[in-house]
């Protein structure tokens, strides 16, 4: 079986400014490969090269060097695409089509019937959760509209590879569970999904495994769970109707390294990595106490991205 | 290439163009002819036959035209530019396939835009003529619904369909204003170049010479397109011109469409 | 839209309105009445046949249209002096824009060619012109017969006319009557005779109610030059009779040789000098002025 995505060195260097043209390196020898069924997540801070990624694996720019693979094809085939699914980043489409036209159009384009193609347009768009809404123009559309359009769109082929640029972007809370439930769905029915983000908790909840790109380069890839910078430092805690005396137990129960009060009788405890927080919380709600949130403490994305960056000194402009 | 494909964009271009209410022109152009016919009648010493068929003819090409450029040149500079054809490129259409799609979308929306123009245009005259006594009939020098002004028509379709495919080059590469000054420079240059041509005769400089009359064999000749004073004044243009001319324009235009799809080709979208 | 809003946008229209109005009446500082109506736009045919592209023969017809408003406004205009001194580049850039536009060609000839203030009184433009349409359409037996007919009516050049009828006979198409014009033209020319000959073959031919009516117009002149010729013949009959002439027309009628009050064509009373026993028409009547030699010799 082929991998799903294979790519090999590929590079992009784009030529800046029109007085004085310079190249601009948008990525940088990214190899990668991407196993069938998998949920990958693509990560990195803006501008740092994965939307330059999709854009080459789907042909709408070309490589300055390398080259890449889906499904055992150079992405060059045609017919890779009658496989393989996308969603642009901040999708757009044409104005004047409704919902339904528009993916009875692309549906039309796979060679579909008819028939079948209003068969398809009208389950993909239930999937999304775009109801009454597909038969009004596109134009008319809010942006958390227009992502679910384009999540439909990308699916309209049944893909056994999906590439998708920000799904989460612009839309809200319910909506990014909407989005994580279908990734997780087209996981079940055996789909690879290649998928980037900017938001480390998206990628967390979702993926086998991640790349992160920083600067046009590759700077890790493996499971989220055994990249040393992203495991886990510390939990915390927050609890209301908390007395002192639970505090007090608590304390012998496990280490807890700072209480910060909150305001509104809430208070945040600091619990250090092995301070076995399931036991802290027990302890502290025999005593009265309600739990408000648990969450481990970890590097952010952002906190990553700062130091990769203070690390690896600017080397975008070439020039420089 | 994949026919199935190339008709299915031409089909969401000229569902756009309806939408678009690019048709209403067809309203802007009976409106214009019937109220010139109903003016022409005192002013023009029995001439208003002429004149109607002059300001007919006129008008289907100029309408074509303004739509022509005006849509052809957003052709494919919106879909790059809305970002709308990254998600079309990622199905299986070749961009090839694309530009084609395009060209004979907006092709098919002149089309229909000249044959709803032409019955418009015979249904008046038709009527003029109705209007008149036979002997004022037989003064005119051709019939009033005269099948030869079809030719004209026809040349106008060629015509119309070529600026598009310029425009659509331009389109592939520039923004719409200057696609639109390219467009409308290249028609104009082409409507004179007989004077290309002959600049010989009237330049005492060897070398400007050469240049216009080679620019001539390659700048698009579109006063060859224009034989509507002819089909006016009832003189016979030949079939053998008629289909030489029409020749003419198919191998330009498919000249413009195959430098369009090669510009198209490799550029990145970024 | 507020109800304020939509009272604005009519004010200041009617206002806008209004201000064009005004500025008409004002008109451009430092011009007489008139002057802007004559302006030509352009006068070189060669711009103008480039600078519309292929809406060479629509122009045709703007200037077709513009020089028969020149021509009907100089025609009615109260001024004593017609100048109609764009009538000869209108036709020229008409005629230019669309070299085939016959009615230009033709119409345009006669309002160069007839005596002011009813034309131009330049038969040698008329001429050029219906010349530059053969240029155009060598095989138009029309224009040479329109030559000949400018050369015979207005400068009384009646070999030259023959000659023009002549060739416009020869031509491919031409009609019958032709060479027998040109033979009588030749033979007799200046006579009435041609002349009726001419304008009853104008009058059968023309494709023009325009036409007809001038036809039928210079007809009924030469019916009156030729009753006009009768009465004075009578009166000096009269005047060999009794040593003077008559003093009126009732002493004509009184001596047998009139049965009434004499009418021209247009139903007016023949005016009778009696002092010289000479005959004109009435001040009033639509046929003047009588034209003074052509055809006018018996």
């Amino acid at each position: 079986m082929p991998a799903a995505i294979r790519i090999d060195g590929l590079t992009k260097h784009y030529t800046v400014g029109f007085w004085k043209p310079r190249p601009y390196l948008a990525l940088d020898g990214l190899t990668l490969e991407v196993e069938q069924g998998e949920v990958f997540g693509f990560l990195g801070p803006n501008g740092a090269g994965k939307t330059t990624t999709l854009k080459l694996l789907m042909q709408l720019i070309f490589p300055t060097a390398g080259r890449a693979e889906i499904l055992g094809r150079p992405v060059g085939d045609v017919d890779v695409r009658r496989r393989i699914g996308y969603l642009p980043e901040h999708p757009y489409f044409y104005d004047y089509l409704t919902a339904e036209e528009l993916l009875q159009y692309f549906a039309g384009l796979f060679g579909h019937a008819p028939a079948e193609r209003r068969a398809r347009a009208s389950r993909l768009l239930d999937e999304v959760g775009i109801g009454a809404e597909r038969r009004l123009q596109l134009r008319k559309f809010s942006k958390g509209m227009l992502q679910r359009v384009g999540i439909a769109q990308a699916l309209v082929n049944d893909p056994d590879v999906v590439f998708f640029d920000e799904p989460m972007s612009g839309l809200d809370p319910i909506g990014r569970r909407d989005i994580r439930q279908l990734i997780l769905r087209l996981r079940d029915r055996g789909c690879t999904v290649f998928f980037s983000s900017h938001v480390l908790s998206d990628a967390e909840a979702l993926c086998s495994r991640v790349a992160i790109l920083s600067g046009g380069r590759l700077a890790a890839e493996g499971q989220l769970s055994e990249l040393l910078a992203f495991s886990v430092r510390g939990w915390e805690l927050v609890v209301s109707d908390l007395r002192d005396e639970a505090l007090e137990h608590a304390r012998r129960v496990g280490v807890i390294a700072g209480v910060t009060p909150l305001g509104q009788g809430r208070f945040a405890l600091d619990l250090p990595r092995d301070s076995s927080p399931e036991r802290v919380l027990a302890d502290l709600t025999a005593h009265g106490a309600q739990l408000v949130s648990l969450n481990p403490l970890r590097e952010t994305l952002e906190e990553y991205f700062v130091r990769q960056v203070a690390e690896h000194p600017a080397t975008r402009g070439l020039d420089q | 290439m994949n026919p199935s494909i190339v008709l299915q964009v031409a089909g969401s271009v000229f569902r756009e163009s309806v939408r678009d209410r690019v048709l209403y022109n067809l309203v802007a152009f009976a409106v214009l002819l019937i109220a010139v016919s109903f003016l022409l009648g005192q002013l023009t010493a029995g001439q208003d036959v002429k004149i109607i068929k002059d300001l007919g003819l006129a008008a289907i090409g100029t309408f074509g035209l303004l739509i022509a450029v005006f849509i052809g040149v957003g052709l494919v500079w919106k879909e790059v530019e809305k970002r709308s054809i990254y998600s079309l490129l990622s199905k299986p259409v070749r961009r090839h396939e694309f530009i084609l799609g395009k060209f004979c979308g907006l092709g098919l929306t002149l089309v229909v835009n000249v044959a709803v123009m032409s019955v418009a245009f015979y249904l008046v005259l038709g009527w003029l003529a109705w209007r008149e006594t036979p002997e004022v009939r037989a003064s005119w020098a051709a019939p009033a619904t005269d099948p030869a002004m079809l030719k004209a028509v026809l040349l106008i379709t060629v015509e119309l369909l070529l600026v598009t495919a310029i425009a659509l080059f331009f389109s592939t590469f520039s923004s719409p204003f200057l696609s639109v000054l390219m467009t409308v420079a290249l028609w104009v240059i082409g409507s004179l170049s007989t004077d290309l041509r002959d600049l010989g005769t009237v330049v005492d400089a060897p070398v400007a010479a050469g240049l216009a009359r080679g620019l001539y064999y390659i700048l698009p000749n579109f006063s060859a397109f224009d034989v509507k004073a002819e089909v006016v004044h009832g003189v016979p243009v030949g079939a053998g011109y008629v289909a030489l001319t029409t020749v003419y324009g198919a191998v330009y235009l498919a000249f413009v469409l195959a430098a369009a799809v090669a510009v198209f080709a490799r550029r990145d979208f970024k | 839209m507020g109800r304020t809003t939509a009272l604005l946008i009519v004010c200041l229209a009617v206002a806008a309105t209004g201000l064009q109005a005004g500025l008409d009446r004002v008109g451009r500082p430092g011009l007489p009445d008139g002057v802007t109506g004559n302006i030509l736009y352009l006068r070189s045919p060669g711009v103008a046949t480039r600078a519309a592209l292929s809406y060479r023969s629509l122009a045709a017809d703007v200037y077709w249209i513009r020089t028969l408003q020149h021509y009907g406004r100089t025609k009615l205009s109260d001024e004593a002096r017609k100048p109609y001194d764009l009538l000869q580049p209108l036709l020229d850039l008409t005629t230019s824009l669309d070299p085939r536009f016959n009615v230009a060609y033709r119409f345009g000839a006669i309002f160069l060619a007839e005596d002011p203030p009813a034309g131009a009184g330049r038969p040698d433009q008329a001429i050029a012109l219906l010349e530059k349409g053969l240029v155009a359409q060598p095989g138009k037996w029309e224009f040479a017969q329109d030559i000949g007919f400018v050369h015979y009516w207005w400068r009384h050049d009646f070999d030259s006319a023959a000659r023009w009828f002549q060739r416009a006979a020869d031509m491919p198409d031409a009609p019958n009557w032709l060479a027998p014009l040109a033979a009588v033209t030749l033979a007799q020319g200046g006579s009435r005779e041609s002349a009726r000959l001419l304008w009853q073959q104008v009058v059968a031919e023309a494709d023009a109610d325009w036409l007809v009516s001038q036809g039928e117009f210079r007809l009924r002149q030469l019916d009156a030059l030729d009753q006009i010729a009768a009465l004075e013949t009578l009166t000096r009959e009269y005047e060999a009779r009794r040593g003077d002439p008559p003093a009126s027309w009732e002493a004509l009628v009184q001596s047998g040789a009139l049965r009434g009050m004499p009418l021209d064509p247009d139903g007016f009373p023949y005016r009778l000098n009696p002092y010289w026993g000479t005959v004109s028409l009435d001040e009033r009547s639509t046929l003047n002025p009588l034209p003074t030699d052509a055809g006018t010799r018996p």
